[in-house]
């Protein structure tokens, strides 16, 4: 296929939606029709009595999985772009510092180990897997919004204050889109980032895509772990190419023809 | 109308403008020209309140500035910077309908108006209004600029440097519209330059300052005829004052009508500059000019002599 692809001339190859539509396409083919390619899975694991993992249906998992990482997502935007925000206003210039030294802590500190002492408080399940997440998530979304916000033109903020625009205007209507297509870089980075590790909630009991491949690594089931990072793999790719489709209708507001 | 009276502004240690006073009358075109770091921008951002001035008084319309709310005070005042400040995301279009959205007019208000406005600054609304900023000229820019100060029509008008980053050639055909704009709209303009020319050429009043103090007052030439100091001179020009002082004046001014002789043979239009028939003088080895009306037709002479005789006489006046 990429074959076909690369012979065609360079020209603006139909929509921006080509790839999240051949990405979706084969996540959709991977969760509803994973048994169809058992030949290939029993080729991996010739010996293993069972070569495709159906303990849950894997449009179950994904379910799961795009859940824990929206919940986590959700809450890492708001409270990264707000504290972003915050930081840049000039009543809350003294916690800008603090506030990027916290962001780069989360994120320095491993997933694992922040579930290693969750569950004590947590219990199992979910909910330590989202906390996980919402820390590891955090820096990228705290740092594009810093950057995105202090990259617009001072010329242009004093121009909105001179005309008349009250700051909340001005955060609204001028700074926020302007800095958009960088915030937006920061959650593409977070969530692309949080769909892989959500895997890891498996271990703490949450079910989801990471489930085939902890059961395939602790059964010694190859078959399993392929099934699991491939579906994993295919949501990254699908979120992420969305994602690029996103960011290019917001860089093609600046470049109108 | 606009007054300084005493007006000071201390940043900590340092003093940026030093009690100044000056008056702006209604509809009138004043121009504060200094080097850079004298106060002027500092002066200018304080009518608007961008900077609250430490001392004095500024008194806009009969009230003092702390009365009005900032930004309110702002939405009534137009202003236009050197770089524009247009918001790159949004359109012309949008970009000049800012104040009178921000004043809540219906939508069909502000259309109407940033029509009128494109229209006033020539700028096609077909071919401009849904152009970005970054696909502007310089000079299409800063008209954008000046239409978007006028969109809410304020009675004051603050310009900061407006056509400092433009080429000379755009900058010349800017500051003739402007004027032309400014003979038919009479806003009340405070207009900050370091260009001497431009500040001639466009001021009712002229106010020359240096490290944050007012020199020299009046209009433009009164400080030609007779600058205060060394300093005020230099910014006039020097030994050019000569010239720009003619550059101010109407050939029309200084005919006489037709004498006995036969008239000149080079022609100058009676609306032409003083500046431009000395040049003509110059280029044709001639002491005198016919001048013409706008058919050609010869009105009356200009003669070096007499040009030389009434520039003693208006000397004299402005001694006394």
């Amino acid at each position: 296929m990429s074959n076909s692809l690369s012979a065609l001339p360079p020209r603006k190859i139909a929509s921006p939606w080509l790839w999240p539509l051949v990405w979706g396409a084969l996540l959709l083919l991977s969760v509803v029709a994973m048994s169809a390619a058992e030949p290939l899975f029993r080729w991996i694991e010739p010996d293993a009595r069972q070569v495709v993992y159906d303990r849950v249906d894997f449009y179950v998992l994904l379910g799961r999985h795009l859940l824990v990482v929206g919940i986590a997502a959700v809450v890492t935007i708001v409270v990264g772009v707000a504290a972003g925000v915050a930081v840049t206003r000039t009543r809350g210039a003294d916690f800008l510092p603090l506030v990027g030294q916290l962001a780069s802590l989360g994120q320095t500190f491993p997933p694992v180990a922040v579930l290693a002492l969750s569950v004590p408080v947590l219990g199992f399940g979910t909910l330590p897997i989202i906390v996980a997440l919402m820390l590891y998530g955090l820096l990228p979304i705290v740092r594009n919004t810093l950057a995105g916000l202090q990259e617009v033109d001072n010329t242009i903020k004093s121009a909105a204050h001179a005309m008349g625009m009250t700051p909340t205007q001005t955060l609204r209507q001028v700074e926020l889109p302007l800095a958009a297509p960088v915030i937006l870089a920061g959650i593409r980075t977070s969530v692309t980032i949080n769909i892989a590790t959500a895997a890891l909630g498996a271990t703490v009991g949450a079910s989801n895509l990471g489930d085939p491949i902890i059961s395939g690594i602790v059964n010694g089931n190859m078959a399993y772990v392929v099934q699991g990072a491939l579906t994993i793999a295919l949501l990254a790719l699908t979120v992420d190419s969305l994602f690029e489709v996103l960011q290019h209708s917001l860089r093609s507001r600046f470049t109108a023809p | 109308m606009i007054e300084l009276s005493h007006v000071s502004k201390r940043f900590d240690e340092e003093t940026a403008v030093d009690d100044i006073s000056l008056r702006v009358p209604k509809g009138k075109f004043c121009a504060l020209v200094g080097t850079s770091g004298c106060g002027k921008s500092t002066t200018l951002r304080m009518i608007n309140r961008l900077i609250e001035h430490s001392e004095g008084e500024i008194i806009l319309d009969g009230q003092a500035i702390e009365v009005y709310d900032p930004v309110k005070l702002r939405r009534r005042i137009g202003y236009v910077i050197q770089h524009t400040g247009l918001f790159p995301h949004w359109n012309v279009a949008r970009n000049i309908g800012l104040v009178p959205r921000l004043l809540k007019w219906s939508a069909t208000e502000v259309q109407a108006r940033v029509e009128e406005l494109m229209d006033l600054l020539g700028l096609p609304v077909g071919e401009f209004a849904h152009k970005y900023p970054h696909q502007l000229s310089g000079g299409q820019a800063q008209r954008v600029g000046v239409a978007r100060a006028l969109a809410a029509d304020p009675d004051i008008l603050l310009m900061d440097e407006p056509f400092g980053a433009l080429d000379p050639i755009t900058r010349e055909k800017l500051q003739d519209e402007l004027a032309r704009l400014q003979a038919r709209l009479h806003k009340t303009v405070v207009f900050v330059t370091h260009d001497m020319d431009e500040a001639l050429k466009l001021a009712d009043h002229l106010v020359v300052m240096r490290e944050g103090r007012i020199v020299q007052q009046g209009s433009p030439l009164a400080l030609l005829q007779q600058p205060a100091d060394p300093f005020v001179e230099s910014m006039l020009g020097g030994l050019e004052r000569g010239l720009k002082q003619a550059a101010l004046t109407r050939v029309k001014d200084h005919m006489t009508s037709m004498g006995p002789t036969l008239p000149a043979q080079s022609r100058i239009p009676a609306d032409f500059s003083l500046r431009q028939a000395l040049s003509m003088m110059l280029r044709d080895h001639s002491d005198r000019l016919a001048v013409v009306d706008q058919h050609d037709v010869p009105i009356g002479e200009l003669s070096l002599r007499r040009i030389i005789k009434e520039a003693q006489l208006d000397k004299g006046n402005a001694r006394e």
